[in-house]
């Protein structure tokens, strides 16, 4: 089958919830999130390149620009793949408007690793690792001449994209009756901010056989269960910073909800909504079991289709708002960052996305070492965090624009307590001027 | 290996632990060669775009010279006070917009300029109102002052101990300038000489030679530390 000549998509409004990234955006700070594939042996940029061609054309809504319109901004297919870059010494280094304006996603190649940069726009972490899985699936095609079956969200690189994976599902599965946005500010973590903009990552290798092994005895998932040791650690980070128990503010993790696990979507776009889990230090000392609990119960009442859909309905009854609407884009920009910068990121200390255990064609597993999610970090809080599980690993990637390692060392802690066995490896350690 | 002060595992690439600083250290053990994780040059922030600011700020100075121009135009149907409102503005844009420009504005470089600028000023205006002041008062009092001033930017920039004496220095030749005024005031417009500038040069010296001594006395200057601090 030939690769089909004809421009599928020229141009795309952006879905729900992308409209708000462009807008939020400030000076030293956008929201771009990482996906990356490292190999036993070293990456081919030749191979990967024409690898990147074939594949750039099968997602046209991924492999786009952002473009700036009157009244919303869009997105436009690329021309040409972007070009391969090389890897800085630190993930996620801003992204310019113009660097957008040309390709909002990134390839960039270090040794045995290609890594892609999506902007948030573009899609969320399951369409990006969908973009990634088909583009090494390409890359292993050409290099080593073997067939990678299209399963477990390998795309055929040479059909032409369908109508429902460019669709905003947003719109298609919004509820009918909006719900409430009013909710508690959480506890902000703080630090020595790092001046020319470094980003510290620090990634926590466990077992998975252990670390569900635990979360089956708590009688939780893997996603609770990471939560749970994320909240503690917040829990003893908090006490030892803030002495006077009264003075302590709530600790909250924002856990993104992959809604077409809710909803019979295929959209390659944007389709994710979050939970937010809390815990109140004011009311007294938490255990683990009741953390894990707490997570939980939240997780089963919120994540259901009926609840989703009535927050979905809230974001698109404003999208749809004619007075909005009819706003011109850098008034609506205002307007926009400052919802964001009052309701959206005050919410939570920092974000746990987990993509879940990776699968992949088996063919492909042999030549794959080790996969990594690196999300960004937020723009007031100095954290957050990404996890996936590869083989017989889980990988947990903090990252931080603050010095100190603060969290990542209570986090080993509650681990150690428990007896899981982690390996930390990070990209400052062995950096001259650390 | 194992981080000696917290015991995480750490991976062969980290030379010393993420978590608490302490250099990987193991007796027996020698650490492999590893790939890091990142390639280990640390890459300062992308400039962010001071230009736009710049012409920004330009624009902002424009905005009073064009109103100036008009109100002087449009009420005296000629230039008449316009060149002065303009001067002042453009000095202004000089003293403080122009170093905006350079990445590590020297202020020896800047300073003697900003003296010079304020000098073709005050020519500007003398010339411009007939004044006549210009050769006998305005360029020997502006020139002494940028003499003093340049001198001092200068120690002080390229200096890296010594300051106290830099600072003892020029209080004392700002008193000399003082009798320096009186003498010209008295030459050009005319002033009888009162000695008044006896007083601050007194008082000026004075304090110059306190700043000399605590420059060479290291007890006296630790004892005033001790007792200002703030």
């Amino acid at each position: 089958m030939a690769i089909s000549k004809v421009k599928h998509l020229h141009w795309v409004r952006l879905d729900n919830a992308a409209k708000i990234y462009p807008a939020a955006r400030r000076r030293n700070w956008s929201n771009v999130f990482r996906q990356s594939v490292t190999f036993y042996e070293d990456v081919d940029i030749d191979v990967l390149r024409s690898a990147l061609d074939v594949t750039v054309k099968r997602f046209p809504s991924i492999a786009a620009s952002l473009r700036r319109g009157v009244f919303w901004y869009y997105l436009e297919e690329v021309e040409n793949a972007p070009d391969i870059l090389e890897e800085k010494s630190y993930p996620l280094v801003y992204m310019s408007h113009n660097e957008m304006r040309k390709c909002a996603l990134r390839v960039i190649v270090y040794k045995d690793r290609i890594a892609v940069e999506f902007f948030h726009s573009l899609t969320d972490g399951t369409g990006a690792l969908i973009f990634l899985k088909s583009l090494t699936a390409e890359y292993l095609e050409q290099k080593h001449g073997i067939k990678v079956p299209c399963e477990h969200g390998v795309m055929d690189r040479t059909e032409s994209p369908s109508p429902e994976e460019l669709e905003d599902s947003f719109l298609k599965y919004a509820g009918k009756v909006p719900s409430s946005r009013k909710d508690t500010d959480a506890w902000r973590l703080s630090g020595e901010i790092e001046k020319d903009a470094f980003l510290h990552q620090t990634c926590f290798q466990v077992p998975v056989k252990e670390s569900l092994a635990l979360a089956h005895k708590h009688g939780v998932s893997l996603t609770v269960f990471f939560s749970a040791v994320i909240m503690e650690a917040l829990l003893n980070l908090q006490k030892e910073k803030v002495p006077s128990i009264k003075r302590r503010k709530r600790i909250k993790l924002l856990i993104p909800v992959n809604l077409r696990q809710l909803f019979p979507s295929k959209s390659l776009r944007n389709f994710a909504m979050y939970t937010i889990p809390e815990l109140d230090p004011r009311l007294g000392e938490y255990d683990f079991d009741e953390i894990c609990k707490i997570i939980r119960c939240k997780m089963e009442t919120e994540i259901t289709s009926k609840h989703m859909g009535s927050v979905i309905a809230t974001n698109v009854n404003d999208e749809l708002n004619p007075l909005v609407r009819l706003i011109p884009l850098p008034l609506k920009n205002l307007v926009m960052k400052a919802v964001f910068d009052t309701v959206g990121e005050r919410k939570s200390c920092l974000t746990l996305s987990n993509l879940g255990l990776i699968k992949l064609p088996e063919i492909m597993k042999q030549y794959i070492r080790r996969m990594d999610f690196i999300l960004g970090v937020q723009a007031a809080a100095p954290y957050n965090c990404g996890m996936l599980s590869y083989n017989d690993t889980v990988y947990i990637n903090f990252i931080r624009n603050i010095r100190e390692p603060a969290l990542e060392r209570h986090f080993f802690a509650v681990l150690q307590n428990m007896g899981i066995p982690a390996t930390v490896e990070s990209n400052y350690s062995n950096l001259e001027n650390n | 290996m194992y981080c000696i002060n917290c015991g995480v595992k750490l991976a062969d690439t980290e030379k010393t632990c993420p978590l608490c600083g302490t250099v990987v250290y193991h007796p027996d053990i020698k650490q492999g060669p590893a790939t890091p994780l990142f390639p280990a040059d640390r890459v300062p922030k992308p400039n962010t775009n001071s230009k736009a600011v710049n012409g920004v700020l330009i624009i902002l100075f424009m905005i009073p010279i064009l109103v100036c121009f008009l109100a002087d135009f449009l009420t005296n149907g000629q230039i008449n006070w316009f060149g002065f409102a303009a001067g002042g503005v453009i000095l202004t844009y000089l003293f403080f917009a122009l170093p905006l420009w350079f990445k590590n504005p020297n202020p020896v470089i800047f300073v003697p300029c900003d003296f010079a600028a304020v000098i073709v000023f005050l020519l500007y205006i003398d010339l411009a109102t007939g004044g006549r002041w210009f050769l006998s008062f305005a360029f020997p009092v502006v020139g002494a002052i940028a003499l003093i001033t340049c001198a001092m930017v200068t120690l002080l920039y390229y200096l890296k101990r010594g300051h106290l004496y830099v600072w003892g220095g020029a209080t004392m030749a700002w008193g000399g300038l003082m009798m320096l005024i009186e003498f010209l005031l008295h030459i050009t417009f005319g002033l009888p000489f009162s000695s008044w500038s006896v007083y601050p040069l007194i008082v000026l010296v004075l304090l110059g030679g306190l700043l000399i001594y605590l420059a060479i006395d290291k007890s006296a200057r630790e004892a005033l530390e001790r007792k200002l601090f703030f």
